[in-house]
């Protein structure tokens, strides 16, 4: 007589398909997942208590390293949220600078996530032409702040410096050729026989269920949620420009792939709205106690050398006060919750990562399935370490 | 007792306070530059301007004694514009030496210019040679960054009772001139200073404030049991500073207290035992050497006596060593024979 045995399965933390350190015990009868524990923590660093010591200009670079794939979006976060504590009005410029580099890291974590969901899967020729797109938006990075995959561009109060003609003109080519590119991903994955077998049904998951579980960003709307923070509680002039939100229909793997194809040219139809209309004006705050001084100006006039010492070393007080802000990362709801002391530097800075809620329905997607597409789905929730163990 | 209203907040005070301290007794901060708490009045800076209720012209608050009745407002868009162009004035000289100035992070200047969110000011050199001499290699004068605030004239007259210092030369070309016999090169004047005109000579360039750990302890000397701060940075000392509320000393110090730390990591420290042999030394374990001065000792107090040894111990030893010193001297060795280089 056949005895069902468990079997227990260590997936990961060292593992190519994880998408970054993360360690799933899995058990199995057979070849089918009976539960599925996710572990993780190997990325910890400690980002929110080494921001209690850090003032709040200091803080930007962390929140960078977060969601690595996609840095700017989480600095919007970080800065929009520490602008409502401390009651500072971006200038126009500024923030529609803001959004073009959020939105170019949406695409550039949607680009890394088809690159290495198909990989994952099997379609080893989407990584090549997804990262060939990724570097022109790694150039545009390059050319704004010197960086490629962490920018940092974004200070308390606006932006580092204005954008130079060779930004502009690099964002317009990029918003020209990237139909043409993503019109290729489609032609590889979208109808393909086999993409849709392994994807189409597999971690099914309610709208009901999904937002009970908490998740956010395309996970969530592909249940068919439509619930995007960019509409909800609009922040940074997104109610200027004219976008839909992809709703998916059965909240499988395929229709969390449709929906961040889709949230692609989303994210491109904005950048160009933003990049036509950009106003003209400051690029921070005309606040002195806040907006750096430039360069130029500290070699001539002592008060803006001295302003630019002590913006550095000691940088803006907050107020006694808390507040929650939350913005639509590449992932999800990403939020920041910061407690203000009086000091320069917060007394505490929760980060509420939206990839830590999908990791943690994974068991609820996994069980059932089968090691294979075990695979599929932890691709399709597209979670990144950093931000789950910050 | 004395009542009056500051910024609407009714306080009292005993008679003869003046108002800026009134006001800090209501919790109420009035910005200022050349005061100092250990120092009587100066008004060199002009930036405790108050509005008094029936007088035209604000008042320096820091030397203005209170009165029974007097409502006084510390702060408002006229005092704030009157307080930046004073302090323009000042400023339009000084140098752009943040960066390699030792006292930016620590400087009263920097934190005055950013607390009234000063802009625009080009700098218009004045026609002063930046030179450091002064009267003694330990302080190093730079007659540029001086914002003339009297601070060290009035603390080495006034704290120190010794009056080296003074001013010579006209209004925006003057400088301070040390009179080199009066000098006891105690660092008063380095004390005192609110920017980096004078800076120590021994620690330049060392490490910035935020980055260096101060240590409160008390200067090993000796018997006055003076508070200072030694300067920690990657776990060697690099400077001392004081705390002007801590101690008996209440932040003055001598030039023992102020320069002598150096000894504390010199190189010419030994770090192992050595033995004399044959008239060379040679290294020794910790082990062998006091087992070497145990014996000699012991034979040398079994034949002679105990009084034939005596000890002499150092300000440059802490307090603790030295207790244990003269604990070994009287109860082990059985001696008085102890001294220390104080007495002296």
């Amino acid at each position: 007589m056949a005895e069902s045995k468990k079997m227990y399965l260590n997936m990961g933390p060292h593992h190519p398909a994880t998408h970054g350190v993360l360690r799933i015990e899995l058990e199995l009868e057979g070849e089918t997942i009976v539960n599925a524990t996710p572990r993780i923590g190997y990325l910890h660093r400690g980002i929110e208590k080494i921001a209690e010591n850090r003032n709040y200009q200091q803080v930007i670079p962390l929140t960078d390293r977060l969601d690595y794939a996609s840095a700017s979006a989480n600095n919007m976060g970080y800065c929009v949220t520490v602008e409502k504590l401390m009651g500072i009005e971006v200038p126009k410029r500024a923030q529609y600078l803001r959004v073009i580099m959020a939105e170019l890291a949406r695409i550039m974590g949607h680009h890394l996530w088809i690159g290495t969901h198909a990989l994952d899967i099997g379609a080893m020729s989407v990584v090549f032409y997804a990262f060939r797109d990724r570097e022109m938006i790694m150039n545009i990075n390059e050319e704004i702040s010197g960086y490629r995959l962490t920018p940092t561009f974004f200070r308390i109060g606006g932006v580092a410096h204005d954008a130079t003609p060779k930004f502009i003109e690099m964002v317009r080519d990029f918003v020209k050729w990237f139909p043409k590119g993503l019109g290729g991903y489609h032609k590889l994955l979208t109808e393909n026989k086999i993409w849709t077998t392994r994807t189409m049904d597999i971690g099914t998951i309610s709208a009901e269920e999904a937002v009970n579980y908490g998740l956010t960003g395309p996970s969530l709307r592909g249940s068919g949620v439509a619930y995007d923070l960019r509409k909800a509680f609009p922040y940074s002039s997104y109610d200027d420009f004219d976008f839909q939100i992809p709703v998916g229909d059965k909240g499988d793997v395929y229709d969390r792939y449709l929906v961040r194809m889709e949230e692609f040219s989303q994210s491109l139809k904005i950048i160009d709205q933003a990049i036509e209309n950009l106003p003209e004006g400051p690029v921070t705050v005309d606040d002195p106690w806040i907006s750096n001084p430039d360069l130029e100006e500290v070699q001539k006039d002592i008060s803006a050398l001295i302003r630019r010492f002590m913006i550095h070393v000691k940088g803006p007080v907050a107020p006694e006060a808390e507040v929650y802000h939350a913005v639509e990362g590449a992932k999800g709801e990403l939020g920041f919750y910061l407690v203000g002391d009086g000091s320069e530097h917060p007394y505490r800075l929760k980060i509420r990562s939206p990839c830590f809620y999908l990791a943690s329905a994974l068991p609820r997607l996994m069980i059932g399935h089968m090691v294979a597409d075990a695979i599929a789905i932890i691709g399709s929730i597209d979670v990144v370490l950093g931000e789950i163990d910050r | 007792m004395v009542r009056l209203t500051i910024d609407g907040s009714e306080v009292e005070v005993p008679e003869g306070t003046t108002i800026l301290k009134a006001a800090e007794a209501a919790g109420i901060r009035i910005p200022t530059l050349c005061y100092h708490k250990r120092l009587p009045p100066i008004e060199s800076c002009n930036m405790c301007i108050v509005e008094i209720e029936g007088e035209t012209e604000p008042v320096n608050s820091c030397a203005a004694p209170v009165s029974e009745g007097l409502v006084v407002t510390t702060n408002s868009k006229a005092l704030h514009e009157q307080r930046t162009a004073n302090l323009k004035k000042i400023l339009k000289h000084h140098p752009l030496d943040c960066p390699i100035c030792d006292r930016a992070g620590e400087c009263e200047l920097q934190d005055i210019v950013y607390e009234l969110g000063i802009r625009d000011v080009p700098y218009e050199p004045r026609k002063i040679k930046r030179d450091d001499t002064y009267s003694t290699t330990l302080i190093r004068y730079w007659a540029d960054r001086c914002i003339l605030c009297r601070r060290c004239v009035t603390a080495c007259q006034d704290l120190k009772q010794i009056g080296a210092l003074s001013i010579e030369g006209e209004e925006e070309n003057a400088r301070i001139v040390v009179d080199p016999d009066k000098c006891k090169a105690c660092g008063e004047c380095l004390m005192v200073c609110p920017t980096g005109a004078l800076t120590e000579n021994l620690s330049r360039y060392k490490g910035r404030p935020w980055l260096v750990k101060k240590v409160q302890t008390t200067c090993s000397y000796c018997g006055c049991g003076c508070q200072l701060e030694l300067n920690v940075l990657d776990n060697r000392v690099i400077g001392v500073t004081t705390n002007v509320d801590a101690g008996v000393n209440q932040g003055s110090l001598c030039v023992k207290g102020r320069f002598g730390y150096e000894f504390i990591g010199d190189e010419n420290r030994l770090k192992k035992p050595l033995i004399k042999e044959n008239g060379v030394f040679r290294e020794a374990s910790w082990d062998e050497a006091l087992d070497l001065v145990a014996e000699k000792f012991k034979a040398i107090r079994d034949e002679h006596g105990p009084n034939a040894i005596a000890g002499l111990t150092s300000a440059k030893c802490t307090n603790e060593e030295n207790f244990l010193f003269q604990k070994f001297m009287r109860a082990v060795i059985g001696t008085n024979n102890v001294d220390h280089c104080a007495r002296l």
